[in-house]
């Protein structure tokens, strides 16, 4: 029986796609998973049940049960990408995954002043945790190596993130990640606040995908109301922000690397594509613009200017001696490791996973999405996918010049609704319920939290002046992961 | 580079200014004030200013903060504080820097360092453009803005 039917044969739950398992479903899903091709895009909980997600070529379904111990069977044996999941959801709820491949705090390192902060009546708590212990492993204390920092203050204008890489000689060969220094506790400002107060919260996750964070939000709660889920118009600042994103990711690899042209031609037309925000939604980089009435349309030169530019790009970057052969065979995330830590998105599709929720999307024409030109995995396929998709956005952003009305935003109707939207830097999804018009439980998934869990495979054997680099070209968000 | 010009809005050239050594950090925020800065640094990277933004708190005169503060972000900041050498400045840029903005209360932040510490410049915006930014740092280190502005 095939995970999907597996998760159908429970009990049909408020939202579209989710199924409430007993027990005995859950550890049969759990066994069967490993056999299964099904991606786990997240695992969360609401106090009384835990969710898992997950993402087949049909489209979503969610499994949950119910943890009236606070305890329920782990994924991560199965599925490594659930480890950091599972960690935070002991970090906010103190629900514990029995069997799971890692206990250690992800998200609390003991600063907080509360232990299982999301708990509305907190039983007699253990004390808080004292924070990461770093234990190194035996080869890299044989070797003598030299443990060096990254992070979280770099001068430079990422979110913050710790890594501990130890080196025993030139290549890395352990790499720890120590994350919180971003959370800002997202989950328990969206409980009880009403929908717009979300949607605004929601466009300030993450600057980088923001138009991406409000349209899952805004898809959710359609989703949550019961009404048609499709949006039309929102394929432009989507895109608009695509070709901010990949631009930016552009411009700092080329700065890093020390190719003026390159980064000279990526920052202009990034700055004209925010003026281009600014110009037709009021915002340079795109907050609140979802759900909008007044847009103004482009002007036709700018998009030529863009169309031309990006051809330009192209050739800088393909240029003999240019960044394509100066990044091959750096940083390499395979198709397997990928695959393992359930990572879609554009740095997926660079290394030739074909993950795209846009491709499910009616509003993308077919022939719109053409699949990139490398699938390798290295920085140069990251960024050759990068610079494909580029010109991709702004020939959509062409086509779709002509925006049509917004959908009058239905009556808000308690429910329970799941949204999603293909980020620049992957899927990003939204899960609300609504009681009494306010948000009674949220939860949202970002691309850079598995991501962050593939940093070991990612770096192991780079050198410590590529983790800047690669860090770059993957584009993850501490921000988007920490919440 | 032409995207931003380094010019005051009359015309004129930007003022002499005297070096300034920035380091910036994101306490925890959505990183659109980053990006912002970004832009900043490129402008001045390719105009050749006196300002520049730099990789480690023990060359920097001026702690630039972004963000809403995260409680685990505190130690490091203050961290940073201490390893900058002599006569310090504090600038806070962005709503989440200057009273916490969208993120408080909250368990996990302490709602921004401009209510908290005396900073010699704070700009608010979520995010304040490039342009405000490079305008409000010219004109504090060219001591105008404590100048009436003329008539």
């Amino acid at each position: 029986m095939t995970l999907r039917g597996l998760v159908g044969a429970g009990r049909p739950a408020a939202c579209a796609g989710r199924f409430e398992l007993g027990a005995d479903g859950w550890r049969m899903m759990v066994e069967a998973l490993p056999r299964s091709t099904a991606r786990l895009c997240g695992l969360w909980s609401d106090g009384m049940q835990v969710h898992a997600l997950f993402h087949d070529g049909p489209g979503p379904f969610m499994a949950s049960v119910a943890v009236p111990e606070g305890r329920y069977l782990a994924l991560s044996p199965a599925r490594p990408g659930a480890e950091a999941h599972e960690r935070m959801l002991h970090d906010l709820w103190g629900i514990e995954a029995m069997g799971a491949v890692g206990t250690a705090p992800w998200l609390d390192q003991g600063q907080w002043g509360v232990t299982w902060p999301l708990r509305e009546r907190a039983p007699p708590a253990p004390p808080p945790p004292e924070g990461v212990e770093f234990i190194d492993g035996a080869a890299m204390e044989r070797a003598g190596g030299t443990m060096l920092g990254h992070g979280p203050a770099e001068g430079g204008f990422h979110a913050p993130l710790h890594l501990r890489l130890g080196l025993p000689g030139e290549g890395i060969t352990q790499v720890r990640p120590r994350m919180g220094y971003a959370h800002r506790g997202l989950c328990a400002r969206m409980r009880g606040n009403t929908l717009a107060g979300g949607a605004r919260l929601a466009a300030r996750i993450d600057a980088g995908a923001t138009v991406a964070h409000q349209l899952a939000f805004a898809r959710a709660v359609t989703a949550a109301s019961g009404v048609d889920t499709s949006c039309p118009l929102a394929i432009f600042p989507a895109e608009l922000e695509r070709v901010a994103t990949h631009l930016d990711s552009v411009a700092q690899m080329a700065e890093l690397q020390a190719d003026g042209r390159l980064a000279n031609l990526a920052a202009t037309l990034l700055e004209h594509v925010r003026q281009l925000g600014h110009a037709v939604y009021g915002h340079r980089l795109l907050f609140d613009v979802v759900p909008r009435r007044d847009a103004a349309a482009p002007a036709p030169e700018m998009m030529a200017a863009l169309h031309e530019g990006c051809a330009t790009l192209r050739r800088l970057f393909w240029r003999p001696r240019g960044l394509a052969t100066q990044l091959l065979g750096r940083g390499v995330l395979s198709a397997g490791a990928a695959r393992q830590w359930g990572i879609g998105g554009c740095v997926g599709r660079a290394s030739g996973i074909e993950a795209d929720l846009r491709a499910q999307d009616p509003a993308y024409a077919p022939g719109w999405l053409t699949p990139p030109p490398r699938s390798e995995g290295d920085m140069t396929a990251r960024l050759s996918t990068r610079l494909h998709e580029l010109g991709e956005s702004v020939r959509i952003l062409g086509n779709a010049g002509v925006m049509p009305e917004p959908p009058v935003p239905a009556q808000c109707v308690d429910g329970e609704g799941l949204g999603m939207a293909e980020g620049p830097a992957g899927p990003v999804w939204h899960w609300l319920r609504v009681e009494d018009g306010r948000i009674a439980a949220w939860w949202c998934g970002d691309p850079s939290l598995a991501q962050i869990q593939a940093l070991p495979a990612i770096l192991h054997g780079a050198v410590y002046e590529d983790v800047e680099p690669i860090l770059t070209s993957l584009g993850l968000s501490a921000a988007g992961a920490d919440l | 580079m032409a995207y931003l010009h380094l010019f005051w809005p009359e015309g004129g050239a930007l003022p002499r200014m005297q070096a300034l050594d920035i380091f910036h950090m994101d306490t925890g925020g959505c990183t659109g004030c980053g990006l912002e800065l970004r832009a900043v640094s490129r402008a001045l990277d390719a105009g050749n200013a006196a300002i520049r933004f730099v990789s480690t708190p023990r060359q920097a005169g001026l702690l630039l903060l972004t963000g809403s503060l995260s409680v685990e972000m505190a130690p490091v900041v203050e961290l940073a504080w201490q390893a900058m050498p002599g006569s310090r400045l504090l600038a806070v840029v962005g709503d989440c820097a200057v009273d916490g903005g969208v993120f408080t209360p909250s368990y996990a932040v302490l709602g921004g360092v401009g209510g908290r510490a005396q900073a010699s410049l704070s700009l608010p915006g979520c995010p304040p453009a490039p342009a405000m930014i490079l305008e409000a740092l010219i004109r504090w280190r060219t001591g105008q803005d404590k100048q009436p502005p003329a008539a």
